[in-house]
């Protein structure tokens, strides 16, 4: 394993170093930027896989000569889980970054791109693998800061700054309140190793380990994107390029979940108050819900996705949050089936986002903008492109046979067992949960047929679109893998919930692969096989044999009917693109049932002519929904600072000369007291 | 032995004494290259302080810092800041926020403040520098007065250049000089200083048609 990770280290510092010695060649720096960053990630996978099924975590360490910090490493099943999943979403970005940042060849320096590319990837890996507080510190604010420079890719775009400045700002105030949780587990434990985090010397006071419950769920939630700290993702994650966005929204926002699981199960032990699962819960439902409502309204494509990564961030914390609600009374089997149900969904997730982030980036690659209303009819022209986003959009959506409905499934299982638990409150608020869930799910579908049919079917809106062309093979590959992968994560629960398992069993003190999966693993039945089970190749197979079933009886007897061949709807007319149903047409009635939510307004200006008032000339339309958080709690707070600030502006001269005699009176005021 | 260790201590307080003296030079002069020189000077005199430090004490280590100042604060500085000058043509300090008289007067009064504070320290101390450790400290006053009291660009850059000064002289009266280590930092920053404040001299020239530091006041909307 050691090789391994000597391997991925030295290809992604190779990836960084190399291209920066071709000044003048971006077409080499590409390659060779990506190519080493794919065999840094190939390595990766085989370290995670290896990680995952060895009986004993793999260590490594180097010490520093600052104190407190070792460069220690850790490599457990779940730290081993989101190296996987980095890894291999970071190896389809590699290959499809090759075709992609072509785009930028004289726009933007490509060694800088493809350095700060790898040097991402290797935080990322670095920081679930990190075995000492401080390193992590590190490595997860070089995480930060590096996303932070490849968000600003397009720096010269106003914009593109905005939504870096925003980022960095929310991401250091998270970070902000992950040093103070780590600095109370070094008051009590005295070192900052992951171990000393583990076994303090004393044990932690109660409330104590309420503050850092509270200060792990700001920090990393920031990083997460939960509501209300969401509000970064919708501006970061689309200025950056594509290939980035999907390692952002696929893959770095995980690794808060993963940092979350960390501090909670590992670091304090899997024991707490029902109410902090159920925080995590209520957290988990309002973020589904907002998180998809405010991505059914965007029109930008690569916002709403962002959108949905918050949505899907809400669903993971359902899981987890139900697993930690089971784990306080001691259902433990029950709790481990939370987590790994979450768990389950956090793959997922990075798998069906990056496909879809990357499927946006070809559109984007293929017609210059990323507005839905430009685009239209681009399933003929991109084939191949629209059949892989639209695997995405099954999955995402939560439609069988694909992954993002088995893990949707196992959360709703691990909910409804919640007439186990012994209050009443929890008894109603899990299945509340549910139904959040539920209406989650429905709107994500609204939101995909959306997304799906107005950018692909129909008529061209624009000339961007009508003169659009399939993307490089390179990137058709890369998405083809992914669409590939998240085939199989559905069709085969029986090989990933063994994998999820190791990972969950030291949490939950109980291995339940066996209650899992029955009838061979063909079938997934929590608990038991009564209370419901569920088999995804059974489905498929079904799913195929009727819809052959269909064909064949057209074939049968399609013949005995006349043919005709003619427009569809077109009852006579000839179709124009203006007849078409656009983004903001399509979820009007969505946004009339929930307009206490959007708070909406709506200008319609109609400009008459003069002959006829019966007649309009031109017509235009606006709508707008209320940024309610940026409204209500951002902007206060951002104005309570600036008038802070205008209050301090007094002593503020700008003469120099002023400010140098602040400080000289300030040292001698000092000096004389000290005397 | 006691005798000689007595003379040492006068001489190093007399060099020191001498770089006090240059300060109020630089207070009282109002044309720009002849406050260069002065600071040249200046340079000197402390080279001549750590040298004789160096002499005494026995710490080699010294004799580098020595000879770095030498090279830096009376040679190349003064050199750039000729240039400086010589390019912008300003000669001469014309405005001053506060008076040369006035200024100087001040500039008595930080001296005896120096004392004063210091006054509960130096007994304390047994090294044969000791003494010096207030005229440093009063050099680093009138130092961080001059950029007070000039409006050109320059003039503050002199005056930031002698606080380094009575910094390096406090340094080696205290304890015989810094690790060698810091003292490197230490003059790369302020050769680093020195140019990015050329730099800037000249874009203020550009910007305002003078390097006259008021103009400032208008950037603050």
């Amino acid at each position: 394993m050691q090789n391994l990770f000597l391997l991925l280290f030295a290809g992604y510092i190779g990836g960084l170093l190399l291209p920066l010695c071709f000044p003048t060649k971006p077409a080499v720096q590409n390659i060779l930027a990506h190519g080493s960053a794919g065999l840094a990630s190939g390595a990766g996978i085989l370290l995670g896989v290896t990680g995952l099924f060895a009986p004993e975590p793999w260590t490594a360490s180097v010490q520093s000569t600052i104190p407190f910090l070792s460069f220690a490493v850790r490599l457990d099943s779940l730290a081993s889980l989101f190296v996987l999943t980095i890894s291999l979403v970071g190896l389809v970005a590699s290959i499809y970054a090759i075709g992609y940042v072509t785009e930028f060849y004289g726009r933007a320096s490509i060694a800088a791109l493809g350095a700060l590319f790898n040097g991402f990837l290797l935080s990322m890996t670095l920081v679930v693998i990190a075995d000492n507080g401080f390193f992590f510190l590190i490595v997860w604010e070089l995480m930060s800061l590096l996303s932070y420079f490849l968000v600003v890719t397009e720096y010269e775009k106003a914009e593109v700054r905005y939504a870096g400045f925003f980022y960095l700002v929310m991401t250091h105030v998270g970070t902000a309140f992950i040093i103070l949780a780590f600095l109370i587990f070094f008051q009590a434990g005295g070192s900052f190793s992951f171990e000393a985090f583990r076994h303090p010397e004393q044990p932690l006071p109660e409330g104590i380990r309420t503050l850092v419950f509270l200060m792990a769920l700001i920090g990393f939630g920031t990083k997460a994107g939960i509501v209300p700290l969401h509000v970064w993702l919708p501006y970061a994650h689309p200025s950056a390029p594509s290939h980035i966005s999907a390692l952002m929204s696929g893959v770095m926002i995980k690794t808060a979940i993963y940092a979350l699981v960390r501090v909670y199960f590992d670091f304090l032990g899997g024991q707490f108050p029902w109410w902090w699962g159920f925080i995590v819960l209520v957290i988990g439902a309002v973020s589904a819900l907002l998180g998809v409502m405010y991505a059914l309204m965007e029109h930008d494509l690569k916002s709403l996705l962002a959108y949905h990564s918050v949505e899907n961030i809400g669903i993971i914390l359902l899981g987890i949050g139900a697993g930690m609600i089971f784990q306080t009374y001691g259902l433990t089997e029950f709790a481990a089936l939370g987590l790994l149900a979450g768990l389950y969904h956090t793959i997922n997730h990075a798998m069906f986002k990056a496909l879809l982030f990357l499927g946006a980036g070809s559109l984007l690659y293929a017609t210059h903008t990323r507005n839905m209303e430009e685009y239209g009819g681009l399933l003929r022209r991109m084939p191949w492109t629209g059949a892989f986003f639209l695997i995405g959009a099954v999955s995402i959506s939560a439609l069988p046979p694909t992954n993002g409905f088995v893990s949707e499934w196992l959360i709703f299982q691990s909910l409804f067992l919640s007439f186990h638990l012994p209050t009443v409150l929890l008894k109603f608020m899990l299945p509340l949960a549910a139904a959040a869930l539920a209406l989650t799910s429905v709107l994500a579908l609204a939101c995909f047929a959306k997304a799906f049919g107005i950018s692909f079917l129909a008529l061209p809106r624009s000339s961007h679109a009508r003169l659009a062309e399939e993307v490089p093979i390179t990137m058709r590959i890369a998405m083809g893998l992914l669409a590939v992968v998240c085939v199989l994560l559905g069709l085969a629960p029986m090989v990933v919930v063994p994998m999820l398992d190791r990972v969950v069993t030291p949490f939950a003190g109980q291995s339940i692969e066996g209650k899992v999966l029955a009838l061979d693993g063909w079938a997934l039945a929590p608990v038991n096989m009564e209370f419901s089970s569920l088999s995804t190749p059974v489905l498929a197979l079904l799913l195929v044999a009727l819809s052959m079933l269909g064909l064949g009886l057209v074939a049968a007897f399609g013949g005995l009917v006349k043919q005709r061949y003619y427009k569809t709807w077109g009852c006579g007319i000839n179709l124009t693109p203006r007849m078409e149903y656009t983004a903001t047409g399509f979820v009007q009635p969505i946004k009339r049932v929930f307009g206490a939510i959007y708070q909406p307004t709506v200008k319609l200006e109609t400009e008459l002519l003069e002959e006829s008032r019966y007649f309009a000339k031109r017509r235009h339309f606006e709508f707008h929904i209320e940024p309610v958080f940026q409204k209500y709690l951002y902007d206060p707070v951002v104005a309570c600072f600036i008038g802070m600030a205008e209050r301090l502006r007094v002593i503020q001269g700008g003469s120099l000369h002023l400010y140098l005699a602040y400080i000289f009176v300030t040292l001698i005021v000092l000096l004389l007291f000290a005397v | 032995m006691q005798i000689s260790s007595h003379i040492g201590s006068q001489l190093v307080d007399l060099c020191s004494a001498l770089l006090l003296l240059t300060c109020f030079a630089i207070v009282a002069q109002r044309r720009l290259s002849a406050c260069v020189d002065l600071f040249a000077l200046q340079s000197a005199f402390l080279v001549l302080t750590a040298a004789l430090v160096a002499f005494l004490t026995g710490n080699h280590h010294i004799y580098i810092a020595a000879g770095l100042t030498c090279l830096i604060k009376v040679i190349i500085i003064p050199r750039v800041l000729k240039k400086v000058i010589e390019r912008l043509n300003v000669k001469r300090e014309l405005v001053m926020n506060v008076n040369v008289p006035a200024g100087l007067l001040i500039c008595g009064g930080l001296v005896m403040l120096a004392f004063f504070i210091t006054q509960p320290i130096l007994p304390l101390g047994f090294l044969l520098t000791r003494d010096s450790l207030a005229i440093a400290f009063a050099i680093v006053l009138i130092g961080f007065f001059t950029m007070i009291a000039r409006q050109k660009a320059v003039s503050q850059l002199v005056g930031f250049l002698v606080m380094e000064n009575g910094l390096f002289l406090g340094a080696t009266a205290a304890t015989y000089g810094m690790p060698l280590i810091v003292e490197l930092g230490v003059f790369f920053d302020v050769l680093i200083a020195v140019l990015i404040a050329g730099i800037y001299t000249n874009r203020l020239q550009d910007a305002f048609d003078s390097v006259d530091t008021s103009h400032l006041t208008g950037l603050k909307e």
